[in-house]
């Protein structure tokens, strides 16, 4: 409602010539945009690339992430040397870096994969050691005397615990990964939503633009539900 | 020292231990020797920290005894054993994702125990503790009450012979408390358990046990043996008896005697 009327209050204020319309397009005009856009077979390519990349990274740093964030848990030693550097450079802009990254894998696919990866790995790292570290420990001691083996242990006992967490640390990985992605796309590249969105707005585009935004936050918004409808489904047991 | 330590059910023989914090030993229980004999409810009360939960944490085969051992049908426990002993954790320790059904069938589980069975089995147990309705409902929809009668079904569940509980009803409110006594004495008349309870209420001690063994200050010494000689069952009224508070006032004593001991 509230944003239906926000579209609308847009429309006229645009029309009555409250605001200049070559710097904010109506409504209207860039609903046209859009449709004609998502008629292009070239906005279609553009964004399944955005979309192939975006996966393909996420796919790569989960496993890597859970991998490390499950050794750091798990051994005091290494989470004492590494942890430091992992919150450190969690909270380093990751852009900065991304000129590195051009120079070494250049300006296509692979880049654009592994600057993902790189976005949202210590995110992933980081949610993994949390949700371990957060499994209480009063309920391993009950599954034990229960007479709970060590694999049962942790497929009964860890694996329930922490999924919920999991999937929060997904969805965050997530929305790092779209960021760094779009983000390296703009920066430096020939195809994909973000370089397209970054074209309209070098040429003055702004209807195009605006529509290319509505359809990046629209992908986003998707994921980013999805998984918090998957966290709250298995995680139903949280008060 | 015990007249029943030939047929006791569970024997602890010169149990010391012994923990590290902060680089320093700490001496938490030091020589304790104590037999429980079968089907008796048996009270360990003593003040916090002497120690007394790390020792029913060994007899559950949770931690091992730096020195001495503790011995079930003549075999050292060195692991838990839950076919034989069952375990109510102080903080009920339900898995949160599990129904109070679910929780109930898990040590069964674990077991490889049939589906059918587990299922039958938790029932019979949930109806014990007077909850066969409340099967369906998720820990965090039980009240403090319900939980614990959750955790006793469970630690029911497999038919052990002995049932060890540690500060099961701490954290419940006096009134809840001593409904939920009352409700364990009931299902103990019904199952006859060799019980090991360890509390630090003194009047939960006396309305619930057979014996009471008291405890000392860290590192935790066996004081004494006190036998409880109240009829059973155990009613309310009891506890406003002249003899309930000459029992409890001869553990408090005890404890208090040691305490202020310089």
């Amino acid at each position: 409602m509230i944003a239906a009327g926000l579209v609308v209050a847009w429309e006229l204020a645009v029309r009555g010539g409250l605001i200049n319309a070559r710097l904010l397009p109506p409504p209207t005009a860039v609903i046209d945009a859009l449709g004609n856009l998502l008629a292009e077979p070239k906005m279609a390519r553009n964004i399944s690339v955005t979309l192939a990349q975006a996966l393909l990274a996420i796919l790569i740093a989960c496993p890597l992430g859970l991998l490390f964030g499950i050794a750091l848990a798990e051994n005091r030693r290494l989470a004492q040397v590494f942890d430091p550097f992992l919150y450190f450079a969690f909270s380093v802009p990751k852009s900065i870096f991304l000129p590195m990254f051009i120079l070494a894998f250049g300006i296509g696919f692979g880049q654009k994969v592994m600057f993902g990866v790189f976005s949202a790995i210590f995110i992933a790292v980081l949610t993994t050691e949390a949700a371990v570290n957060g499994v209480p420990q009063h309920l391993v001691r009950a599954a034990r005397a229960f007479g709970a083996s060590r694999t049962q242990i942790y497929t009964r006992i860890y694996v329930p615990a922490m999924l919920p967490s999991l999937i929060e640390g997904l969805r965050l990985a997530m929305i790092f990964n779209i960021t760094g992605v779009i983000f390296a796309e703009m920066y430096a590249s020939r195809e994909g939503l973000g370089h397209m969105i970054a074209f309209w707005g070098e040429y003055f585009m702004l209807p195009e633009l605006l529509a290319g935004i509505t359809i990046a936050a629209f992908l986003s918004i998707v994921v980013n539900e999805a998984l918090r409808w998957m966290e709250n489904r298995v995680g139903r047991w949280r008060e | 020292m015990n007249p029943s330590i030939t047929d006791a059910e569970l024997l602890v023989e010169a149990v010391s231990h012994e923990y590290e914090m902060r680089g320093n030993s700490v001496k938490a229980l030091d020589e304790i020797s104590l037999a429980v004999p079968p089907r008796r409810f048996v009270g360990i009360v003593g003040p916090s920290g002497c120690g007394k939960s790390s020792l029913l944490m060994m007899m559950a085969g949770l931690i091992r005894p730096s020195q001495g051992r503790i011995v079930l049908d003549g075999v050292p426990i060195t692991d838990p054993v839950p076919t034989k002993i069952g375990v109510v954790f102080q903080d009920a320790s339900l898995f949160p994702w599990k129904t109070a059904q679910e929780n109930v069938e898990f040590p069964l589980e674990l077991q490889g125990i049939s589906r059918e069975k587990r299922k039958a089995t938790a029932e019979v147990m949930l109806e014990l503790v007077g909850l066969l309705d409340f099967g369906g409902r998720y820990p965090h929809e039980l009240s403090g009450g319900m939980k614990q009668r959750v955790a006793i079904a469970r630690g029911l569940g497999q038919d052990p012979r002995i049932l060890l509980m540690d500060e099961p009803f701490a954290a419940l409110d006096e009134q809840t408390r001593m409904t939920m006594g009352h409700e364990l004495l009931r299902i103990w008349d019904r199952t006859h358990k060799t019980v090991v309870f360890v509390t630090h209420s003194l009047t939960e001690a006396v309305y619930l046990c057979d014996e009471v063994l008291v405890m000392s200050p860290r590192p935790g010494r066996l004081l004494d043996r006190i036998e409880i000689d109240l009829p059973r069952p155990r009613t309310y009224e009891m506890m406003a008896t002249e003899q309930f508070g000459r029992l409890r006032d001869r553990i408090w004593r005890l404890i208090r005697t040691e305490q202020t001991a310089p």
